[in-house]
C-alpha cells in the first residue's frame, strides 16, 4: 500500500508538471501576441514600453526563463495579477474556487444519491418496465444539454411556482440557505449527465455481480434478499462505479463553467470564460492549471479510494 | 464451385447472423431512425421549408402557428428555419471533429500499439496529459485562445476527442498484435505498412464504428456549448448553442425560442446515442459503458 500510494502521488506531480507545460506552450503558441493585445495595435509604444510590459507579464526572455519564473513565483503564492481588474489573481482563485467546489460536490451528491438506487432496480428489475424506463431515461440524461436544462429549470420554476433564484452570490458559511437555493437548479442541471453514466455503470455492474456465486451462495444458505443486495452485491458493484466518478469530476467542471455563466455564480469556470472574452492572458494561463491540477488531484483520490477498496489492483 | 461462390457462401454466414441480432435491436433502430432524419433535413431541409434563416419576415417573437411550427425569434426570424440551418451546422461539425479524431488518434494509437516500446510509452504520455484536462474546459481554452469561430471550434472539438480515440485504438492493436496471422504476415516477409494496414487496421474497423457514433454526439453537444458561450458560430448565422444564448434574454417574453433548438439538440444526440448502443450491442460488445465513459474503461 505505502508504495502504491507513492507511485500515485509521483505520478500525479508528474501530469501536473506535465500540463503546466503545455498549458504554458499554449497560450505562447496560439496566435496572437500578448503584449501587441496589451497595447491594443498602439503604434506609438516605444520598446522600452514594450519591454517593460513583457516584464511585467513575464514575457521576457526565454521560454526556459519565463516557465521559470511562471513557477517559482507560483509556488511563493504569487499568481501575478489580472490584467484587466488589477486584481491578485490568487485573490480571484481564492474566491472562485470555493463557488466551483460546492457546484461539483452538489452536483456529484445529486448524481450518485439518485444513480444508485436507480441502478440497483433497474438491475434487479433486468428487462421490466422500470428497467425500461430507466434505461431509456439514462440515455436521455446523456443527450441532454446541461445548459438547456438550465434554461428549462429557470422557465418551470419562475412559470409555475414564481419562484427565480436569489441572483447575488451569497456564501454558504454566511448565508446557507440563500446559498443552497442559488446553487440547487446549477447543481441539478450538471448533475443529469453524470447521473445518467453511473446509473448505467451501477446496473451493468450489478447484473454482472448478481451472476455471481457467492450471491448465490449467500441467497441459498438464506440471507434475506434485501441484506444479500446491500451486503454482497452492491458493495462489490460499487467497486468499479468509483472510477467513473473520478473521470466525471471533469465532466461536472465542464458543465460548471457553463451554468456558473447563466446563474451568475462567480466560479473558476466564469472567471476563465470571461478572461477568455477580455484576452486577460496571465488568468487564462493560470485558470487553466488550476481546474486540471484540480481534476488530476481528483483523479488521484479516486485512484487511492479504489485501491483500498479493492486491495486486489494495488499491484500496480 | 467457383473460388467467388465459395467467397460468397463464407460471407453469408455471419451476415445471416447479424441482421437478425439487428432487428432485435429496437434503440438501434430507433437511432437510425432519427440520424437518418437529421441527415434528410440537414440535406433536405432548406429546399422544402424555404424560409430565409437570416430574413426577419414576421413579427417578433411569435408562438408556434401554421406559418411558423415553430414560433419566430426575436428579430422576427422564423425558427424553423434557423434550426434547419442548425442541422447543418451540427452536423458539419460532427463530421470534421470526428474526423481529426478518427485520423489523428488512429494513427497514434495504431503507432503506439503496433510499435510498442519506447514510441508507445511516448505517445501515450501525451494521451494522457490530454486526459488531464477536462473535456469542455480544454476546448473552451482552445477556442478561445484560437478566436471564436466555428472553424476553431470544430478543431478544438477534434482535439478533446484525440485521445479516446488514440486509447481504444491501441487496445484493439494489441489484441489483434497477439494473434498468428500477424506472425505469418511477418513470416511471409510482409513490411510493417502493409501488416499495418491489410491485417491491423480492418480488425478495428468495429470500435472505431462504435466510436464513431458515440463521439458524434459529444462533438454536437460540445458545439452547442461553445456556440452558446460565444466561442462557436457566430451570429447571425444560426446554430443550435447560439439560438438558446439569444433566447435567455426573452425568457420572460417567449418560451418558445429556449425550448426547440434544445429540444433539436437533445433529439440528434439521442438518435446518435441510441445508434452507437444499438451498433455497439451488434458490433463490438467489448466497448462498454456509454458515451465520454467509453475510454475510461480500463
Amino acid at each position: 500500500m505505502p508504495r502504491f500510494l507513492l507511485n500515485r502521488l509521483i505520478s500525479m506531480f508528474a501530469t501536473v508538471f506535465a500540463v503546466s507545460i503545455v498549458v504554458f506552450l499554449m497560450v505562447r503558441f496560439l496566435p496572437g501576441n500578448v503584449v501587441d493585445v496589451q497595447f491594443g495595435g498602439d503604434a506609438t509604444a516605444t520598446p522600452g514600453a514594450r519591454l517593460e510590459a513583457a516584464k511585467r507579464l513575464g514575457l521576457d526572455g526565454s521560454y526556459a526563463h519565463q516557465y521559470w519564473v511562471w513557477i517559482s513565483r507560483i509556488f511563493h503564492g504569487d499568481l501575478g495579477k489580472s490584467l484587466l481588474t488589477q486584481r491578485s489573481i490568487a485573490e480571484i482563485f481564492g474566491s472562485a474556487l470555493p463557488v466551483t467546489i460546492e457546484l461539483i460536490v452538489l452536483g456529484l451528491a445529486i448524481a450518485v444519491s439518485v444513480a444508485i438506487p436507480l441502478g440497483v432496480i433497474s438491475a434487479v428489475r433486468r428487462n421490466s418496465a422500470s428497467d425500461y424506463a430507466s434505461r431509456v431515461g439514462g440515455l436521455i440524461g446523456l443527450s441532454i444539454p446541461n445548459f438547456w436544462l438550465a434554461t428549462l429549470l429557470l422557465i418551470f420554476f419562475s412559470r409555475v411556482f414564481h419562484w427565480v433564484p436569489p441572483l447575488q452570490y451569497v456564501s454558504l458559511f454566511k448565508h446557507p440557505w440563500e446559498n443552497l437555493q442559488e446553487f440547487f437548479m446549477p447543481a441539478v442541471a450538471i448533475s443529469v449527465f453524470t447521473l445518467a453514466i453511473v446509473m448505467r455503470m451501477v446496473r451493468a455492474t450489478m447484473l454482472e455481480v448478481l451472476n455471481l456465486d457467492y450471491v448465490r451462495t449467500a441467497r441459498a444458505k438464506g440471507v434475506p434478499r434485501w441484506r444479500v443486495l446491500r451486503k454482497h452485491a452492491l458493495r462489490n458493484a460499487l467497486i468499479p462505479v468509483v472510477t467513473v466518478v473520478g473521470f466525471e469530476v471533469g465532466v461536472l467542471i465542464g458543465g460548471a463553467a457553463i451554468v456558473e455563466i447563466i446563474f451568475g455564480l462567480p466560479g473558476v469556470g466564469f472567471t476563465l470564460l470571461n478572461a477568455i472574452s477580455n484576452r486577460d492572458y496571465p488568468v487564462i494561463q493560470n485558470a487553466t492549471l488550476l481546474i486540471a491540477t484540480v481534476f488530476v488531484v481528483a483523479n488521484t483520490l479516486v485512484d487511492l479510494i479504489y485501491g483500498w477498496l479493492d486491495p486486489r489492483i494495488s499491484v500496480t | 464451385m467457383t473460388a467467388a461462390s465459395a467467397n460468397a457462401g463464407w460471407h453469408a454466414v455471419p451476415r445471416r447472423k447479424l441482421i437478425p441480432a439487428r432487428w432485435r435491436n429496437p434503440i438501434g433502430l430507433v437511432g437510425a431512425a432519427i440520424v437518418s432524419l437529421c441527415i434528410l433535413t440537414a440535406v433536405l431541409g432548406r429546399f422544402i421549408w424555404t424560409n430565409d434563416p437570416n430574413d426577419p419576415i414576421s413579427n417578433r417573437l411569435e408562438a408556434p402557428s401554421w406559418a411558423h411550427p415553430f414560433g419566430t425569434d426575436d428579430l422576427g426570424r422564423d425558427t424553423l428555419a434557423r434550426i434547419i440551418h442548425g442541422s447543418q451546422v451540427s452536423l458539419e461539425v460532427g463530421l470534421v471533429a470526428i474526423s481529426i479524431a478518427l485520423v489523428v488518434g488512429t494513427l497514434i494509437g495504431l503507432l503506439a500499439g503496433y510499435f510498442g516500446g519506447f514510441l508507445d510509452l511516448a505517445l501515450m504520455r501525451i494521451i494522457d496529459i490530454l486526459f488531464a484536462f477536462p473535456g469542455l474546459v480544454l476546448a473552451i481554452v482552445i477556442a478561445g485562445l484560437l478566436g471564436a469561430s466555428r472553424r476553431n471550434a470544430m478543431l478544438a472539438i477534434g482535439v478533446i476527442i484525440i485521445p479516446a480515440f488514440a486509447r481504444v485504438v491501441r487496445a484493439a492493436v494489441l489484441e489483434v498484435m497477439g494473434f498468428p496471422f500477424i506472425e505469418s504476415a511477418r513470416a511471409l516477409g510482409g513490411g510493417h505498412l502493409r501488416i499495418m494496414l491489410r491485417h491491423v487496421l480492418p480488425n478495428v474497423i468495429a470500435p472505431l464504428i462504435v466510436l464513431t457514433t458515440l463521439y458524434f454526439s459529444t462533438a454536437i453537444l460540445t458545439e452547442a456549448a461553445l456556440s452558446f458561450l460565444g466561442l462557436g458560430t457566430q451570429p447571425p448565422e444560426a446554430a443550435w448553442g447560439n439560438m438558446l444564448q439569444t433566447a435567455r434574454s426573452y425568457i420572460d417574453q417567449s418560451i418558445w425560442m429556449s425550448i426547440f433548438p434544445g429540444l433539436a439538440i437533445m433529439v440528434v444526440v439521442l438518435g446518435f446515442n441510441f445508434l452507437g448502443d444499438g451498433l455497439r450491442d451488434v458490433l463490438d460488445p467489448r466497448v462498454g459503458g456509454g458515451v465520454g465513459d467509453v475510454a475510461t474503461k480500463k
